[in-house]
């Protein structure tokens, strides 16, 4: 395992920067989510890394070592695809053998044959071991594919919307199977995603891309509760945060130059209507069985929230609602007043 | 509501359309008898022009029949026109012809149309276009190819012998193509070769095309060599359409007759008289109809044998 650093890379691709000026550190053994809508750059980062593509500008540096000009081969490093990219024609057990009976790297056959076996209890997949790639569950031929990557003991593991595919119950069970080798083997893992619940559960860190810059970096709870700009607010965040125009609440102490105010569950206060200074209309609740989430209308302007499963409101019922310390952001959408 | 409502408008369109109702008599048949009328016509036409001729040309084989005699009172002779053909060293040479025409013409287009496609499909500048000119003698008729070959093999005239000459210094006059006993087996060789590597390279790129490129990045990650990438991926996952190429050129070549009998008609003597070749002389010059009857039933039992065989494996593979 190795650091890994990312100093002002760029790459175009026909004269449109798909990653523009990104710098990055990885710590030995972090596990680094880079998360964004289709486009931010995310792949071309991790590919960018990976070595499949060239950096037209700035340079990356695995280990201390210079890799910017060098080939995949030589830099070290495991890539799992969002496709599940098995040599269809060798069986598991061949599959997760491929990149340790590379003629560079020499390794002996027993120990191959005890590296694979290992990888393969680690995942959960020995008894297929035997089995023709092809003839695998989806779940199975990704978790094949994370193997191939995890026999190696790489300076970082590349991983591209790796769950993507995957059913949510398998993606959830993949989730924590990832953090637990990510614990037990102390790895260093550069994980692309756009679904910010990967992102909260497995990040130490999560960098948040638009438009091939990286906005922000920090720990899930940070770009949760401090993000530096709307765009940020709005990736994470279950139902989305909401966002209104500066005044349609009062906010008490609302810095000056305040425009939007944007508001999630926990900074909304709701009541049953008792007179207050501004009310709201429920005019939908949906329920998710531990949870509602809680339709309101204020002033032309429509909110969403949780509220829990059992509180005693009905459509078409006025709220007393109040805020307590939202998120305040300027006319560029950057946040005021953040620590 | 739309329970009245839809037999009424039916009911009022009859009635301005006098014509007779072909919807109410086929309503009257059943899916299963629809389904049977629609594929009736090609039926028949299996029935009267396949499959009946085969038939037919297995009761011929078992008699002494003769086309140009058709007066002759018919002798049945059992097994007989078979053992002797089978017995027969002209048609064993015919036989031997044709393996080495069959085999020569799998290796050389299978190696250049592989190695062709794998060009191709670097997509470098201009592939497009190289690509429809090397697909060119494959869209000529075999009539005209034998044909025009004829001329290309021409000793004094032809651009072949001109060639050969201007590359290695010998005299275009001191052989000829199809009139020399060695050389005439590898004219038609060549020949084939030339027209038919274009068909194998587009189903090798048919191949080529189908292997994703992320399995590819995965095994340079994973530090594979170009040569361990060929062995391991590209090789296995074509190999299937390759298969599919050389049982097509197998058949067709086992039965080639059309560009050989133009190019050659067999000779010199009878060094590349294919089998079908000695089948067009026994049926049509000698007209020992029963006999090439037999011929013919046993060259389409090898082939048929064969090319199950062959999808037998073929199978075996796509599995893997």
């Amino acid at each position: 395992m190795a650091e890994v650093l990312l100093d002002n890379v760029t790459r175009r691709f026909g004269g449109i920067a798909a990653v523009r000026e990104l710098s990055l550190h990885i710590g030995d053994g972090e596990f680094v989510v880079l998360l964004g809508p289709t486009g931010a750059g995310k792949t071309t980062t991790l590919r960018l890394v990976a070595g499949l593509e060239r950096a037209d500008a700035g340079r990356i540096l695995i280990g201390g070592h210079d890799v910017t000009r060098l080939e995949p081969a030589a830099r070290d490093v495991a890539f799992v695809f969002q496709q599940y990219s098995l040599y269809p024609h060798l069986s598991v057990f061949d599959n997760l053998a491929f990149p340790l009976r590379s003629p560079a790297r020499r390794l002996p056959e027993p120990e191959v044959r005890e590296r694979v076996t290992r990888t393969a209890e680690l995942l959960r997949i020995s008894s297929k071991l035997d089995s023709k790639a092809t003839r695998l569950s989806g779940g199975e031929m990704q978790r094949v594919a994370i193997g191939r990557a995890l026999v190696r003991q790489p300076a970082i593991f590349l991983m591209d919307e790796p769950l993507s595919s995957l059913d949510a119950k398998l993606r959830a069970e993949l989730r924590i199977e990832l953090k637990r080798i990510h614990e037990v083997l102390g790895a260093t893992i550069l994980y692309v995603t756009h679904d910010q619940i990967e992102a909260m559960t497995m990040a130490n860190r999560i960098g948040v891309l638009r438009e091939g810059e990286l906005v922000q970096i920090g720990s899930a709870q940070h770009i949760y509760e401090e993000p530096s700009n709307l765009y940020v607010a709005t990736r994470l965040g279950s139902p989305p945060i909401n966002l209104l125009p500066a005044g349609v609440l009062p906010v008490p102490d609302a810095p000056a130059g305040t425009r939007t105010i944007g508001v999630r569950s926990e900074h909304l206060r709701i009541g049953k209507a008792n007179g207050a200074a501004v009310q709201g209309v429920v005019t939908r609740i949906e329920h998710l069985g531990d949870q509602n989430h809680l339709h309101l209308t204020v002033a032309d302007h429509r909110l969403v929230t949780l509220i829990e499963a059992h509180a005693d409101l009905a459509v078409g019922e006025r709220v007393d609602l109040a805020l307590a310390r939202p998120l305040c952001f300027d006319a560029a959408g950057v946040r005021l007043g953040g620590s | 509501m739309t329970d009245t409502s839809g037999p009424v408008v039916i009911r009022d369109r009859a009635g301005a359309v006098p014509a007779p109702p072909v919807a109410r008599v086929i309503r009257g048949l059943s899916d299963r008898a629809i389904a049977w009328l629609f594929i009736a016509p090609t039926i028949l036409l299996l029935l009267a022009i396949n499959v009946f001729p085969l038939i037919w040309t297995i009761r011929l084989s078992f008699t002494n029949y003769r086309a140009n005699k058709p007066n002759v009172p018919l002798r049945w002779l059992g097994l007989e026109n078979y053992t002797s053909i089978l017995a027969d060293p002209d048609v064993w040479q015919a036989m031997q012809a044709t393996a080495h025409f069959v085999i020569w013409t799998i290796l050389l287009e299978v190696l250049f149309g592989f190695g062709l496609a794998l060009l191709i499909d670097k997509k470098f500048r201009g592939h497009s276009f190289w690509t429809t000119v090397i697909l060119l003698p494959m869209m000529l008729s075999p009539a005209v190819v034998g044909t025009f070959w004829t001329f290309l093999f021409q000793p004094q005239i032809g651009l072949f012998n001109y060639v050969v000459a201007f590359l290695t210094g010998i005299d275009p006059s001191s052989f000829q193509m199809i009139g020399d006993v060695p050389l005439a087996p590898w004219a038609i060789v060549l020949v084939d070769t030339w027209m038919w590597t274009p068909y194998v390279m587009l189903i090798c790129l048919a191949g080529l095309r189908s292997i994703p490129n992320y399995i590819y990045e995965a095994a340079e990650v994973d530090r594979a060599s170009k040569w361990r990438q060929f062995w391991s991926i590209t090789l296995p996952m074509v190999l299937p359409f390759l298969m599919l190429a050389v049982l097509f050129r197998g058949i067709e070549n086992f039965k080639m007759f059309d560009m050989v009998n133009l190019l050659t008609s067999g000779g010199p003597g009878s060094t590349t008289e294919l089998a079908s070749i000695t089948l067009k002389r026994e049926a049509f010059e000698k007209w020992r109809t029963g006999y090439s009857s037999a011929f013919a039933i046993i060259l389409f039992v090898t082939v048929f044998g064969a090319a199950n065989i062959y999808v037998k494996a073929l199978n075996k593979v796509k599995q893997r």
